[in-house]
């Protein structure tokens, strides 16, 4: 088998799928997997297993409301499709789960094409099997959610930016006003960021609730704080990612969803370096998101540098397949905040 | 529509530094790129920034208007939101910063942007071009749907001139040369004909600047 590096997008199907295992993969492996669950289960004191994947919801909040459940040992992961069955074995057989649930994105809005289908025949596959054996029925549940545009046709003013620059076609100027095929919207959130009205929102990501988070960010007197606001497609983060404490790090669903108030929001509430990581271009999972990201950084870029500030911003594409990209361009964004405001602070 | 560009931050703050309390107006009408409330938002924001850069705390609100050029609804949408503001900086084009003059005289109002001129957006190529020069006297039904008046650096009526090469423009080789384009389409169309009259020198008594009308 030869693997074509530069073509893998890291969804791990290969990976779960391999009936020989004969493949292995750095994210999420098998025995990170398990310890993660031997600990959680500890720590949560549940024996029901949520797993969620990034691209249906940004947080559990939604898992246990689809699924009418509140305690749960909560696992997200960048598509479903790489849980390998024996995972979920695993979980009932030796951990004793009684529940699992599963959040997969709908069939058709899946960014690695077949991850949330596969993850549909599997989980069908392992009831039967886990009912023969003489487990409760349908012990692993699984929903399907993908994240909508809202749009308040009453705030809309006609520039027809989400029309021209929908990536899926999802929007029109109709009757007056902008107006979405939800079948179409795949929740990149581009358009939210280019409504020069705040007329459009994403659920979940709206845009309230990404000020909050920015305005939660923490800031410590004398240290440099640096906020990373990062499409959750570009890095796959491990189960134990931890930063520095003055390091703040939202995933968002696109850096196309990255907005530039957000980015002088954050800059007004002292918060000292912005950090965008977006993929590369060629890998964006919303066609043109990353490339409306970096036109709109670059832009806000020529403004900031009217105040001297464009050093504090900083644009990158990363990508899942380089594991060390990210980290990289992190440590060494931060050496630069920090040189800068220690200089300023001499001054 | 009217193609504005933003005037760099420390002009802005240059001109609002007699005032603390400034209201930052942005305008839903035509301005291209679009310049509402995300637009006023922002620039408070980066006005704040400067302000502090500068050693000074602005205290900046942000708002927008259906349509800053109309007199009537400028006026009905600030006065409720003028209270302890000492200037509105617009984000419009030059007449929304001058019909709030009108409707606010007491009201110090300045431009965030610089007006260049009534442009298309061409989104695929994103590009905003200038395409009408408002000269009152549209003689886009003989040059085949295109302005040589806005679009010709020399508004030739009669062209092109000697400098149109491959068809682009000596002023601005970046540029299309507009006399060019006018030929290539009369020809698509089969009416290259209509070339061979000599245009006399255009109306320019048909606006007399300023240009005003009653309706």
């Amino acid at each position: 088998m030869l693997l074509e590096i530069e073509k893998c997008q890291v969804c791990a199907i290969c990976y779960s799928s391999c009936p020989a295992k004969a493949i292995d993969i750095i994210y999420y492996d098998m025995h990170s997997l398990t310890r993660y669950l031997e600990n959680a289960k500890e720590e949560y004191k549940s024996d029901s297993l949520a797993i969620m994947c990034k691209g249906s919801a940004p947080d559990f909040q939604d898992v246990g409301k689809l699924f009418g459940v509140s305690k749960f040992i909560p696992l997200s992961v960048p598509c479903v499709g790489r849980i390998p069955p024996e995972l979920l074995l695993k979980a009932v057989s030796l951990l004793g789960m009684k529940n699992i649930y599963v959040l997969a994105c709908d069939e058709d809005y899946c960014r690695f094409e077949r991850g949330s289908a596969i993850t549909g025949r599997r989980v069908t596959a392992l009831n039967v099997f886990l009912e023969e054996l003489g487990y409760a029925r349908e012990l692993i549940k699984l929903k399907r959610n993908s994240l909508k545009v809202k749009a308040d046709r009453s705030k809309c003013i006609t520039c027809g930016n989400c029309v021209f620059y929908c990536p899926y076609d999802a929007a029109k100027l109709e009757q007056g006003a902008a107006s979405f095929d939800l079948e179409l919207c795949r929740g990149c959130g581009l358009c939210v960021t280019l409504c020069p009205a705040f007329a459009l929102d994403l659920e979940h990501w709206e845009q309230e609730r990404i000020s909050t988070l920015i305005s939660e960010s923490p800031k410590e007197k004398g240290k440099a704080s640096i906020l990373v606001l990062r499409c959750q497609w570009s890095v796959f983060p491990g189960l134990d990612e931890e930063f520095d404490s003055n390091v703040r790090v939202i995933d968002g669903p696109c850096a196309g969803r990255v907005d530039p108030l957000h980015i002088v929001e954050a800059l007004q509430n002292g918060m000292d370096g912005i950090m965008i990581a977006a993929c590369p271009q060629e890998d964006c999972r919303s066609k043109t998101g990353s490339k409306e990201a970096q036109r709109s950084i670059t832009a806000l870029k020529k403004t900031l540098s009217q105040i001297g500030l464009e050093e504090r911003l900083h644009f990158c594409s990363v990508a899942p397949r380089y594991p060390e990209a990210f980290r990289e361009e992190l440590n060494q964004f931060k050496v630069r905040i920090e040189n800068a405001c220690s200089e300023e602070a001499r001054q | 529509m009217i193609i504005t560009a933003q005037k760099p931050l420390d002009e802005i703050l240059d001109f609002l530094s007699p005032y603390d309390s400034i209201l930052i107006a942005g305008c839903d009408g035509c301005t291209q790129p679009p310049r509402g409330l995300r637009e006023a938002k922002t620039l408070v924001q980066l006005l704040e920034l400067g302000g502090k850069l500068r050693g000074k705390n602005l205290n900046l609100r942000a708002t927008t208007l259906p349509k800053q050029c109309d007199s009537y609804l400028t006026l009905t949408a600030l006065q409720s939101q003028i209270q302890g503001i000492q200037a509105i900086l617009s984000l419009a084009c030059g007449l929304g910063v001058q019909t709030i003059t009108q409707v606010l005289p007491d009201c110090p109002a300045f431009p965030s942007q610089n007006t260049l001129f009534m442009g298309s957006e061409i989104r695929e190529d994103n590009t905003l071009e200038e395409r009408c020069a408002a000269c009152g006297d549209c003689m886009l039904a003989i040059t085949g749907g295109i302005c040589p008046v806005a679009r010709c650096a020399k508004s030739l009526l009669n062209g092109p001139c000697g400098g149109s090469q491959h068809g682009k423009c000596e002023i601005d080789p970046g540029k299309d040369c507009a006399w060019d384009l006018i030929i290539k389409r009369l020809e698509r169309l089969g009416r290259l004909a209509a070339l061979q009259e000599i245009r006399t020198p255009r109306n320019f008594g048909q606006v007399v600047r300023p240009g005003k009308i009653t309706e």
